[in-house]
């Protein structure tokens, strides 16, 4: 079951800068404690989207994936100062031990974010988004988004119709299966071509063509998706600024360093922390009104 | 002034010898509510598509077209667009968009239409069509009745001043095409749209309407109020007469040439006939009609084709059951219908009997083999022949002739035979789509016939057929059973399982819950049962066909 996500329910342009520009920070800044931060916060919010499943894909599949980035790095970067040891006169660096857990961290934060975008970013949103900038293409989309169940159906109909009068495609020899099977897309294509011109009648019955189309959206940019907005630029224009003078700054070859933990820096770290929690804080505190409002009742 | 109007309107298709219309007048005033019907053929479509110059097809054209006291030609495409609404036959090809709310929006799109407009408007019309819950649903999830109202109030969005529609309600089972025409009538009541439909099931639209227009060989025969079409039909003796409500058809029958204002509803004519008849049906009649005599065939020791016995079926295990228990039983030689609602199960029954669907309780066997286990060539072999729902998913190759051919059992000789059964002879070298929807349902069926079939599962085989088809059908359904095969038909067509049946089942709730002759099966329900039988019943019990009734009548009189 999916949980009802008020950060969903902001306009998708929001969405859209809020996911675009936490995974390029993430992906930029191999700054240990803004990934700790980043890859927290993205595994939470997609518990919270996700539930049960969230918690299996993260295990099942991102892991791995990180343990693998995790212990490639090492064994093939061999830079940095600090040598530990040695594998086959390989030497084993600190350094790249280091390097390597944070690109993990950097990959698992990454995948895990993107996961969140998808369930937050449904194609609705994603069509109308690019819509604004081309038009014609969010009719393109959202036809295709149309064409492609009813062509699937279609293929699972035929193939039914097929084996009613006995040619079935899961069973014979390869060769007359490969057969019927290119028989039955070719007439798909047909099929297509066909409803296609119906389609198209209902189109121009319904003026398309004619000069000044407007793109209609159920998407209202209202008031507290001004505040949002607001917010989320000041709080992107700061971390850009930290990145921009170098605040936020880490070396890992061939020595590792980090800038040091002066008050500045710890501010810097809030604000990427509230910037990460923006969903999960939308979430809550609507969590907590309703809450609230029951009780009431 | 006429707001749409035809004046000697002549047109010919490109490969056509004859006119596909001649020499056609017509008008409709606003406000008006016009039923059009004809077989298929006549050129009601052609007609139709001509009061929007977009949809106009291709060919030569002679007479002119009036919008609002205008010719056609001279009114804009934008206000041609928005005025004159266009609704087609099929509920599927004609949606656009993948979301209900982008469907309802996307005339006024094209209108160009400010986006708080477009959102009054299409708020408008989901609280008029009672819509407003799918606002944002996948058309996909619709049902094709849901979709069909979804391409209305689409149209509607736009404020038409007429509505034109061409047979909307033919991929429709008759519950979902009931409600349409009713909101179709709600459309023309409520907000005064003028209304052009073209239509198969005269029972429905006909008392809607204010006119009736009959057309032929693309002209038009007959024109009157419903009351009085019929009339001019008999003195015509033209035979679309058969394809009228039954009401009709037994107020001429009775009254002949004395005709005049004839009963359209069930409720006029039962009391027309009850005022007729009194006094000439004693108690003692209506006690002889009650044990009419059955037309069924003695069966009892013939061998069962289809045998299911409390058969379970659900799609997944958390899923909700959708056969509960089913048992039937088809002989060899039987036509045997299963009629009901949506969602009773019927269809799952055809697929569970074909072996593409596997019961997860109780057996299925067909032909004597187990359908659940044997393959699919194995059913085959035993001469298993299915007919889908949708005739065009049975072809593959680009002529009805190589189609045919390429099935295994086929030769030269067996073609030939199974295209004059089914009067496909001069079609064999079209391509398949190129043929019309009854055409094509006969291809199909000739398809399947070339497998010799002993037993035959057709699934809704009589939708979109014109009434005269359906008499051809029949015919070619009882040369079958005659040969001794065994059919299985699941129909929403209650007329049509009256009059050929030899066995009729109803499914409720995924089980069979009535069955019997269709005589006895149609007079013991009230309301499940056909119009004549509503209209009748209680005069002549277990009369179900108008032709009965007929009889009976004359009997009487």
């Amino acid at each position: 079951m999916k949980r009802t996500d008020a950060f969903s329910t902001y306009h998708p342009i929001i969405g859209f800068l809020y996911f675009a520009f936490v995974i390029l920070e993430t992906a930029f800044f191999l700054h240990p404690v803004l990934l700790v931060i980043s890859f927290a916060s993205a595994m939470a919010y997609s518990i919270y989207l996700n539930g049960r499943r969230a918690v299996r894909f993260n295990l099942l599949m991102v892991l791995p994936l990180m343990l693998l980035a995790a212990v490639i790095n090492p064994a093939f970067n061999h830079e940095g100062v600090t040598i530990l040891g040695y594998i086959r006169d390989n030497p084993i660096t600190l350094e790249s031990i280091l390097y390597g857990v944070a690109a993990a961290a950097m990959i698992g934060a990454v995948i895990i974010w993107f996961s969140c975008y998808n369930a937050v970013m449904t194609s609705d949103k994603f069509i109308y988004l690019f819509g604004r900038i081309i038009p014609s293409l969010s009719l393109i989309l959202s036809m295709a988004l149309r064409f492609i169940p009813a062509y699937k159906a279609q293929i699972v109909r035929i193939a039914d119709a097929q084996r009613g009068i006995g040619r079935d495609i899961s069973s014979g020899k390869l060769s007359a299966r490969a057969r019927s099977g290119l028989s039955i897309l070719s007439v798909m294509v047909t099929w297509a071509l066909e409803s296609a011109i119906e389609t198209a009648d209902s189109m121009k019955a319904r003026g398309y063509g004619l000069r000044g189309r407007t793109a209609y959206a159920l998407y209202r940019f209202d008031g507290r998706d001004r505040l949002l907005l607001a917010f989320m630029v000041c709080g992107f224009a700061l971390l850009l600024f930290a990145g921009g003078v170098r605040i936020l700054s880490v070396q890992y070859f061939p020595a590792f360093s980090v800038n040091d933990t002066g008050f500045g820096v710890c501010l810097f770290y809030v604000v990427h922390a509230v910037i990460c929690n923006i969903p999960l804080a939308a979430d809550i505190r609507e969590d907590f009104i309703w809450r609230s409002l029951r009780s009431k009742a | 002034m006429a707001l749409l109007a035809v004046k000697g309107l002549t047109f010919t298709y490109p490969d056509g010898i004859s006119p596909a219309l001649a020499d056609i007048d017509f008008e409709a005033d606003e406000g008006e509510f016009v039923v059009i019907c004809g077989r298929s053929g006549c050129g009601k479509s052609t007609l139709l598509r001509h009061f929007k110059t977009v949809l106009a097809p291709h060919g030569k054209r002679e007479g002119r077209v009036y919008f609002s006291g205008r010719e056609l030609s001279e009114v804009g495409q934008r206000e041609q667009t928005s005025e004159i609404g266009f609704v087609f036959q099929n509920p599927d090809n004609q949606i656009v968009t993948d979301k209900v709310w982008h469907e309802l929006a996307f005339g006024l799109e094209s209108l160009g239409l400010s986006p708080p407009l477009i959102r009054l408007r299409t708020a408008e019309m989901a609280s008029f069509f009672g819509i407003g819950d799918w606002y944002h649903r996948s058309v996909f999830e619709l049902s094709g009745g849901q979709k069909q109202i979804l391409n209305l109030a689409a149209v509607m969005a736009m404020k038409p001043r007429v509505l034109i529609m061409d047979e909307p309600t033919s991929q429709l089972d008759p519950i979902a095409a009931s409600h349409f025409l009713a909101t179709a009538k709600k459309v023309n009541d409520e907000l005064g749209t003028t209304i052009l439909l073209s239509e198969h099931r005269l029972e429905e639209a006909l008392p809607l309407a204010d006119r009736v227009t009959v057309m032929s060989r693309g002209t038009i025969i007959a024109e009157d109020t419903p009351a009085r079409v019929g009339r001019a039909l008999m003195d015509a003796g033209d035979p679309m007469l058969h394809a009228m409500p039954a009401p009709i058809r037994i107020y001429l029958s009775i009254e002949g040439a004395a005709a005049e204002s004839c009963p359209v509803t069930v409720r006029e004519g039962r009391s027309y006939l009850r005022e007729r008849m009194r006094g000439k049906i004693a108690d003692e009649d209506r006690r002889e009609g009650a044990r009419a005599e059955s037309r069924t065939v003695d069966q009892t020791n013939r061998e069962s084709a289809v045998l299911l016995k409390d058969v379970w079926f659900r799609y997944g295990k958390d899923e909700p059951d959708i056969l509960r228990g089913l048992s039937l039983q088809v002989k060899y030689g039987e036509l045997c219908c299963i009629v009901g609602g949506n969602g009773s199960g019927k269809t799952t029954a055809l697929r569970a009997i074909s072996g593409i669907l596997k019961p997860y309780r109780g057996r299925v066997s067909a032909g004597g083999l187990n359908a659940s286990t044997a393959t699919h060539t194995e059913l085959f072999r035993q001469g298993l022949g299915v007919l889908p729902q949708d005739a065009k998913t049975m072809f593959t190759r680009k002529t009805i002739r190589e189609d045919m051919s390429d099935l295994p059992q086929s030769d030269e000789e067996s073609i030939r035979r199974v295209a004059a059964l089914t009067e496909i002879e001069h079609l064999l070298e079209r391509h398949p789509y190129d043929v019309s929807e009854g055409e094509q349902q006969r291809a199909s069926l000739a398809k399947v016939l070339l497998n010799e079939p002993k037993i035959l599962l057709l699934d809704e085989p009589t939708k979109g057929m014109d009434s005269f088809f359906k008499q051809k059908f029949a015919r070619v359904l009882s040369k079958l059973k005659a040969e001794g095969a065994a059919i299985l038909m699941v129909s929403h067509d209650i007329e049509f399982c009256a009059e050929y049946a030899d066995r009729c089942a109803l499914l409720f709730d995924g089980a069979v819950v009535s069955e019997g002759a269709p005589r006895d099966f149609f007079a013991g329900n009230s309301f499940y049962t056909t119009t004549a039988n509503r209209m009748c019943g209680d005069l002549f019990p277990g009369a179900v066909t108008a032709e009965e009734v007929m009889r009976r009548c004359d009997a009487r009189s």
